[in-house]
């Protein structure tokens, strides 16, 4: 052993530079060789996400070819694709209102469906964030709102279908009603849920840096709490989804809902079908794409 | 080197009569304990006698049931920045960089220039090249150097240390020990650190304080005659070693 004086400092220094070689690699993601194994087997596994969908499409297309169902109820595969060809890329000749159209209106019963399930839904996040932290966070809102807010949400969906109707007649305003308290509980409970469950370390320690009692729950309760919040967000965009459909059976002229319901009264059965995987694809892509979006929020948290 | 740290500048932290108790649990009554400005007591106890309550409340964490707390003769209310404490699992928040994390309390307070400060602690803490890494891509040393690094930000006058390196390995927690000794020289600030390491309370203490179990209270307290320059050596140097020996014994008594 040497002479005792400034080992101190040379000790410290060494840790730094094996801690910094060992750990470099790590926050660089410099790691080649399972990058590329793990492309493969992604590969793999989209492949086998595709033999469900492939299996249905065969056991349609023989029940159709078998006459298993009458070929007025049950249209085949290809009369659907040319349904949806028409409905996407046909010349809409429809000009009366009132009228729902088919032909080249894809884009006009998409954009309102969107719309209708969007501008909702953000309208919902943001008051259900505003509720949930509310009664996450606030002992006394919490005994105010939530013996309600509980019964509230115990009430099933689409039971609120009559009496919005009654509210407010057909159109716009009951759909939008029922999309808006169909995806509110979600974003509610998540928030209530996950701000109540954020560690008490995380706040000591906040207050103890010097953070202000007003900004915790910007600083730590909401960034904590946050990966839940996002679940509930998209837990919350599913149901809206959904809740679209139902809202545009009260008397909307736009909307792939609106669509269906029309292609119902003209026993356009292709028609209905291609309202089926049009709900089916977007809301699996807004799924998506939110979760894309949510990651750099989240990832953190990745397990 | 004790006494020429000890007693300038604000960081007197001092309890008098401190008595708290869980329900029928009574995990002190009656401590006393006193800081000097500058100065770094080591407490050494049995697990179990309130080593963690006592800092809690000494950090404004916890409630007491009666005595007194005052640093610079200012009584203690509340968590402050005044009272930087890290513990066994850090303070970092894992949503945030290590850069974030270290600019946390001096942003949240409005001080001017976080950004060079920052930079300043970073390269002090070794973790330059980490300020735009998340907690989870730390090592458990960096961890921690980047949780005092949070708490030192604010240049808090009092530092409470509880079981800091607990958590790490032996070689690690050696070198850390060697690195809070250069931090600490570097801006002195009167630190409680509570170990039941008696190497590390050894090597980092100007004073050394023995916890009995519960009714958890300071019960011998010495002046500890190492230098500045302590480090790996001083493990295997005879005054230590004899030393280590008679606290060991009145630990284990205690």
């Amino acid at each position: 052993m040497r002479a005792s004086t400034g080992r101190s400092d040379d000790e410290a220094q060494s840790e730094l530079t094996d801690d910094a070689a060992a750990q470099l690699a790590a926050v660089s993601g410099v790691i080649t060789h399972p990058a590329t194994a793990r492309s493969g087997r992604r590969r793999r596994r989209r492949l086998l996400g595709l033999v469900a969908p492939l299996v249905l499409l065969a056991g349609w297309q023989m029940a159709w070819s078998l006459d298993w169902r009458p070929k007025t109820i049950l249209p085949s595969p290809h009369q659907v694709l040319s349904a949806a060809d028409a409905f996407f890329f046909g010349h809409n000749s429809v000009t009366l209102s009132g009228i729902v159209p088919y032909k080249g209106a894809a884009w006009l019963h998409i954009s309102a469906s969107l719309e209708r399930c969007i501008t909702t839904w953000v309208l919902a996040v943001v008051v259900g964030l505003v509720l949930g932290l509310g009664l996450g966070l606030s002992r006394w809102v919490a005994d105010v709102l939530e013996p309600m807010t509980n019964a509230l949400r115990a009430v099933p969906l689409f039971a609120w279908l009559p009496l919005a109707a009654v509210q407010f007649g057909i159109g716009e305003p009951p759909a939008r009603t029922l999309i808006f308290i169909g995806a509110l509980w979600p974003v509610v409970v998540a928030t209530t849920d996950s701000v109540a469950r954020v560690p008490r370390a995380y706040v000591e320690t906040a207050r103890m840096l010097g953070t202000p009692r007003a900004r915790l729950w910007r600083r730590v309760y909401l960034p904590s709490a946050l990966p839940e919040i996002i679940t509930g967000l998209r837990l919350s965009l599913t149901l809206a989804w959904t809740c679209v459909i139902v809202g545009e059976l009260l008397g909307v002229t736009r909307g792939i809902g609106a669509m269906m319901i029309a292609a119902r009264e003209a026993g356009a059965t292709e028609q209905i079908i291609v309202g089926v995987i049009l709900f089916a694809l977007i809301g699996y892509a807004g799924d998506r794409l939110l979760r894309m979006l949510a990651r750099p929020l989240v990832r953190w948290s990745d397990a | 080197m004790t006494g020429s740290r000890a007693g300038e500048g604000p960081g007197l932290l001092v309890a008098r009569g401190l008595q708290k108790s869980f329900g029928d649990v009574t995990v002190f009554d009656a401590l006393d304990l006193q800081v000097a400005a500058g100065q770094t007591l080591a407490l050494l106890g049995p697990s179990g006698c309130g080593k963690s309550t006592l800092l809690r409340v000494l950090a404004g964490f916890e409630p007491f049931d009666a005595g007194t707390v005052t640093l610079d003769g200012r009584p203690v209310e509340g968590p402050s920045p005044e009272r930087g404490m890290v513990a066994q699992a850090g303070t970092l928040f894992p949503w945030l960089t290590v850069r974030e994390n270290v600019g946390f309390g001096p942003r949240d307070r409005g001080t001017h220039d976080v950004d060079r400060m920052v930079a300043d602690l970073l390269a002090m803490t070794g973790l330059a090249d980490f300020a735009d890494a998340l907690p989870r891509h730390l090592s458990g040393g960096m961890r921690q150097r980047a949780s005092l690094a949070q708490v030192l930000a604010n240049q808090p006058p009092v530092l409470l240390l509880d079981e800091p390196f607990g958590a790490l390995d032996a070689q690690t927690r050696l070198r850390m020990h060697g690195w809070v000794r250069g931090v600490l020289a570097e801006r002195p600030t009167s630190t409680v650190l509570v170990t039941h390491d008696v190497d590390e309370a050894l090597l980092l203490g100007d004073r050394l304080g023995l916890l009995s179990p519960r009714p958890c209270r300071v019960v011998s307290e010495r002046e500890l005659p190492f230098g500045a320059d302590r480090g790996r050596d001083t493990l295997s140097e005879p005054d230590f070693v004899s030393l280590k020996a008679t606290v060991l014994d009145e630990v284990m008594t205690a």
